[in-house]
């Protein structure tokens, strides 16, 4: 179940998300799953709900933290930041993820 | 460092996972507030917005799932689950998990007995400091003696190695001796040895009491403690309820006071595997009893040696150096007529690794059990093959459940988890039942190595080793079953199994059953010609004529060290007390003899003194014999007349038939002169003695069953040289032939006592006993294979039946069906009998190929059968053909009575 649909690239649900965050300061699981789909113009259409493990994976490794807060209506959701460590890693990812971009765009280009 | 942090987060979370659990249920339910806001700002009706969110989130539970495998430790999380679920499916089907033990436990059983045995004989390590560094000493005499044995050193060997060798620190030596015990009232025998002073400290072991050997203890006229002993853990806790102040105690060991002075460490049983010493005394002992000379005899090869080789040094540098140095010690030790003797000319040394220890039964009984462990390994994967075969008709009867738990957001590889552990729920009851029988079977296995010694020493109770590697075997065998079903398991298309509902519908799994029977039925076979092969050989051997009258016959080694008797003297000791004893009633003879039939082999070199000049010295097997021997052991005297106790017999000999006609060929030997030539391979002297040959013997066997009558030679016994007490060197053997074992040992008593009452009695060995021992390793492999190839066919037969009465029942439908449309029953029984026909004819060909390599790899364990007998091969196959015909017969028999309507209306 799922797994036939298309299924994001390993690791470039992480960098969306590392730089979700970046750019918009603390979000909540929401927040960041909307912001994605509005930035790729909601051609990516993934469950929200995969945002959560991803979410989790990242926590575990250190690079992003959370916190319960409060939202401006008044409604108690978990916060997630950048954490130092998260911000380093998103140089490092940047720089991985355009490589294989550029591998990709050349493959492409020489083979058409 | 990630995947460090991430395992930190883990436990973390493990621990706090009821109230993470809570969060997420929060941050879900906050998530979809947010969702449905928003689409109720963009105008969405209420419900509308709310199904919408849910919609764009996607399947909750999935999601659940996947995070709470994510988060926390989820194989601890689902493991009871996963158990308490097993613990339902598997009472839900008593029966089926009470075969599906019962074949475990039979079939881990058998592992683990063969296990323990293989463990405790070969695989158990020392319980000293560093045992990897410890070698064992010997030397290799193969060349010339064919049992294969190698040969202990002495005390002059051992100092000549220690002062000329670069490779070795820590020698020690070792050598096992019964003695007679006294401790106060306690008047028993006691399982000793005598060791080298530094031996314990050597082995890096510490006193559990006390203090063990020095070297200080080991010097002519005893240590500090006067002669100093060591006594076993095992017997200070039995004998002396583990009292410390045994420390100093007196006790009287052969005649001789000794002190206590420590006890050696829990679970040391000495170096000599299946030996274990319960008290231990300094080389000096052997002094004490016999004198210096004795200890110090450099003509006996006595002491068992070890060492630890240098750092740096390894074991072939050892014996490299060794084999240089070895030539020159031997000249500087060995007595100058014992020196050129084929048996230490050609004797090489060896330094064998030892961390195991060492022991004379591992020479015999290696390879048989390396066998064995084959053998219940194919055990285990006919059981294995079984239970896949069961587990498979049963999963595919759950194809729904597996269906709705996929459907339900259960992962395959969870699915397989939970498969996996329903398994091992059977597994290991299975297993512990197995290691009870393996326990209760444990001394009957013992019982057939054939050596009261090993019998005594070795435990066969479960250790930690054989228990792990049980286990692991459980779990194998678990993995192993489950992965059939597992596999097609998690290969079901979840609609489709949803909507065949009907479980005969599906055919899940059936060609992974039907490779199962010839899987099981081939290495039955295999099995069975083995089994037959060495059952054969140990019928063949045992009713083999040796050429000896068996019955009534008795051996007694003798120890005439201490008898005052020497030279003449002592040979005519040995022949008074053989004629005495023939003056006891029920005493029919009584001789003395170097090498008892079946005990072993001499070769010297003789040839005919009339072709002295032109002909060759050939070797011949030699024993050194008083009157009446022949008569003793039953061996027919065909021509002449038997040797007589007198020395006017002093240059007689008498041959065997193979002898005569080896050495006179074309001439009748009788009153020939046959010259015995020893060569000093150094000088390229040769001694040589003739003997006139008074009397031809019948040919008999010396060393086994197994070889053809070697040419025999016997010369009189008589008086050696220096070193030796009589030219059959210092072990002799009374031969008596006697109406009972009680007459015989009353002779011997009594003689003893008359005319050497200074020799400790030594028990008689029963010839026809050690004739049945003789033959112990096969009779164990063959015995054991048997019960192995039982074994393997009975769960053959299971499985034919299961794989049978499955077929029927998924196709009962069919068959009902074509019995509507008029098929006969005898079609139909044709029609199931044919699929298991052709199944076993496929197992019986690959089983054939398997037999026929199987066959020739024991092939030197055979005697006068070809591996490749075609009557053993064709039988074995017949055997278990038949048998799997009638195990399917039963479920075939079922299908021919199926009532058409009945099948066709539950449909």
């Amino acid at each position: 179940m799922g797994d036939n649909k298309s299924d994001l690239l390993q690791g470039t649900l992480d960098l969306m998300v590392l730089k979700t965050l970046e750019s918009m300061g603390p979000l909540h699981g929401y927040g960041i799953a909307r912001r994605i789909e509005q930035v790729s113009d909601d051609t990516l259409s993934l469950n929200q709900g995969t945002i959560y493990p991803a979410l989790l994976r990242l926590q575990q490794r250190g690079w992003i933290n959370s916190e319960w807060g409060t939202s401006e209506n008044n409604r108690r959701a978990r916060y997630y930041s950048l954490s130092r460590l998260g911000k380093k890693q998103i140089d490092k990812e940047t720089e991985s993820w355009e490589r294989v971009a550029a591998t990709m765009a050349r493959f492409l280009a020489s083979s058409r | 460092m990630d995947w460090l942090r991430t395992l930190l987060s883990r436990c973390k979370a493990f621990l706090i996972r009821d109230k993470l659990d809570e969060e997420l249920e929060e941050e879900f339910r906050s998530h979809l507030e947010f969702a449905t806001e928003e689409n109720r700002r963009r105008g969405m009706p209420e419900n509308e917005a709310r199904r919408a969110a849910l919609r764009a989130f996607g399947g909750i539970t999935q999601i659940r799932e996947k995070y709470r495998l994510r988060r926390g430790l989820p194989l601890l999380d689902t493991i009871p689950q996963d158990i308490r679920f097993a613990r339902r499916q598997i009472s839900r089907a008593p029966g089926f998990a009470a075969i599906a033990i019962i074949t475990l436990a039979l079939g881990i059983g058998a592992n683990t007995a063969v296990f323990t045995l293989t463990h405790a004989l070969l695989l158990r390590t020392l319980p000293v400091r560093d045992p990897g560094e410890l070698v064992r000493l010997a030397i290799d005499v193969s060349a010339v003696e064919s049992n294969g044995h190698d040969a202990p050193l002495n005390l002059p060997i051992i100092e000549a190695i220690e002062k000329q060798s670069r490779s070795f620190h820590g020698v020690f030596a070792w050598c096992v001796y019964d003695f007679p015990f006294k401790d106060g009232t306690v008047n028993s025998g006691i399982h000793g040895a005598i060791v080298s002073g530094n031996t314990f400290e050597s082995l890096g072991v510490r006193p559990a009491a006390g203090r063990l050997l020095t070297p200080a203890d080991d010097q002519p006229g005893g240590g500090p403690d006067g002669l100093a002993a060591v006594i076993s853990h095992r017997i200070w806790v039995e004998r002396y309820h583990a009292d410390p102040s045994i420390i100093g105690r007196h006790i009287t060991v052969t005649d001789h006071g000794a002190t206590i002075v420590g006890v050696a460490p829990a679970g040391f049983e000495g170096v000599i595997v299946a030996e274990h010493p319960d008290i231990y005394l300094p080389i000096e002992f052997q002094a004490v009893l016999y004198g210096q000379p004795a200890k110090r005899d450099a003509g006996r090869l006595w002491l068992e040696t070890f060492a630890r080789l240098n750092p740096g040094v390894s074991r072939a540098q050892a014996g490299a150096e060794m084999n240089t140095l070895f030539p020159s010690i031997l000249d500087a030790t060995i007595p100058p007529a014992l020196r050129h003797l084929p048996v230490i000319e050609k004797a090489r040394f060896e330094v064998k690794p030892a961390r195991t220890g060492w022991s004379q039964l591992r020479s015999q009984y290696t390879e048989p059990l390396l066998l064995l462990q084959i053998m219940v390994a194919a055990v285990l994967l006919i059981c294995c093959a079984n239970l896949s075969g069961l587990f498979l008709a049963r999963a595919s009867a759950r194809r729904q459940e597996f269906a709705i738990r996929e459907a339900l957001g259960a992962g395959r590889l969870r699915l397989m988890a939970q498969l996996f552990v329903e398994c091992l729920m059977l597994a290991l009851p299975g297993a512990l039942v197995g290691v009870w029988l393996a326990w209760m079977a444990g001394p009957w296995i013992l019982h057939m190595l054939g050596n009261a010694e090993a019998e005594q020493a070795i435990s066969m109770q479960p250790n930690l080793a054989v228990l792990s590697v049980t286990v692991a075997c459980a779990m194998l065998c678990a993995l192993l079953f489950g992965m059939a079903p597992a596999w097609t398991a998690s290969h079901t298309s979840v609609e489709a199994a949803l909507r065949n509902s009907h479980p005969r519908a599906s055919a899940g799994g059936t060609g992974l059953r039907n490779f199962f029977v010839p899987f099981q039925v081939a290495l039955s076979l295999t099995l069975i010609v083995v089994a037959s092969l060495l059952g054969t050989t140990v019928a063949r051997l045992l009713t083999e004529d040796s050429g000896y009258r068996t019955d009534n016959v008795f051996f007694v080694l003798t120890d005439f060290l201490r008898v005052p008797e020497h030279g003449e003297a002592l040979v005519t000791l040995y022949r008074r007390m053989a004629a005495r004893m023939e003056e006891f009633p029920g005493v029919d003879q009584a001789s003395v003899a170097a090498v008892p039939p079946l005990m072993g082999r001499w070769t010297d070199d003789f040839v005919a003194a009339e072709n002295a000049q032109h002909a060759q010295p050939a070797e011949a097997m030699e024993n050194i014999i008083a009157a009446h021997y022949f008569s003793a052991v039953g061996i027919p005297l065909l021509a002449g007349r038997d040797l007589q106790n007198s020395n006017s017999d002093r240059n007689s000999c008498i041959v065997s038939q193979a002898a005569a006609r080896l050495y006179f060929p074309n001439t009748s030997a009788l009153d020939k002169t046959l010259r015995n030539v020893i060569h000093n391979r150094r000088t390229g002297v040769d001694t040589i003695h003739d003997y006139q040959i008074v009397g031809i013997v019948h040919d008999t066997k010396y060393d086994s069953l197994r070889e053809s009558p070697p040419p025999i030679v016997y010369l009189p016994i008589a008086a050696g040289e220096e070193a030796v007490t009589t030219n059959a060197g210092s072990t002799l053997f009374f031969i008596i032939h006697a109406r009972s074992t009680i007459a015989a040992r009353s002779a011997y008593l009594a003689t003893m006592h008359e005319m050497a009452p200074s020799s400790p009695e030594i028990p008689a060995v029963v010839f026809s006993q050690s004739l049945r021992d003789s033959v112990a390793r096969e009779r164990l492999l063959s015995i054991m294979s048997g019960f192995f190839a039982l074994l393997g066919l009975l769960l053959s037969c299971i499985g034919i039946y299961g794989l049978v009465a499955w077929n029927v029942t998924r196709r009962t439908t069919e068959i009902g069906l074509r019995m509507a449309l008029g098929a006969t029953r005898v079609r139909v029984f044709a029609l199931v009998m044919r699929q298991i026909i052709g199944l076993l004819a496929i197992g019986v060909l690959i089983g054939g190929v398997a037999a026929f390599f199987a066959a020739r790899a024991i092939r030197g364990y055979l005697f006068e059968i070809h591996p490749g007998n075609p009557v053993v091969f064709a039988l074995s196959a017949l055997l278990l053909v038949l048998i799997g015909l009638l195990a399917a017969t039963l479920p075939a028999h079922r299908a021919v009575s199926i009532d058409p309507t009945q099948a066709l209306k539950t449909e």
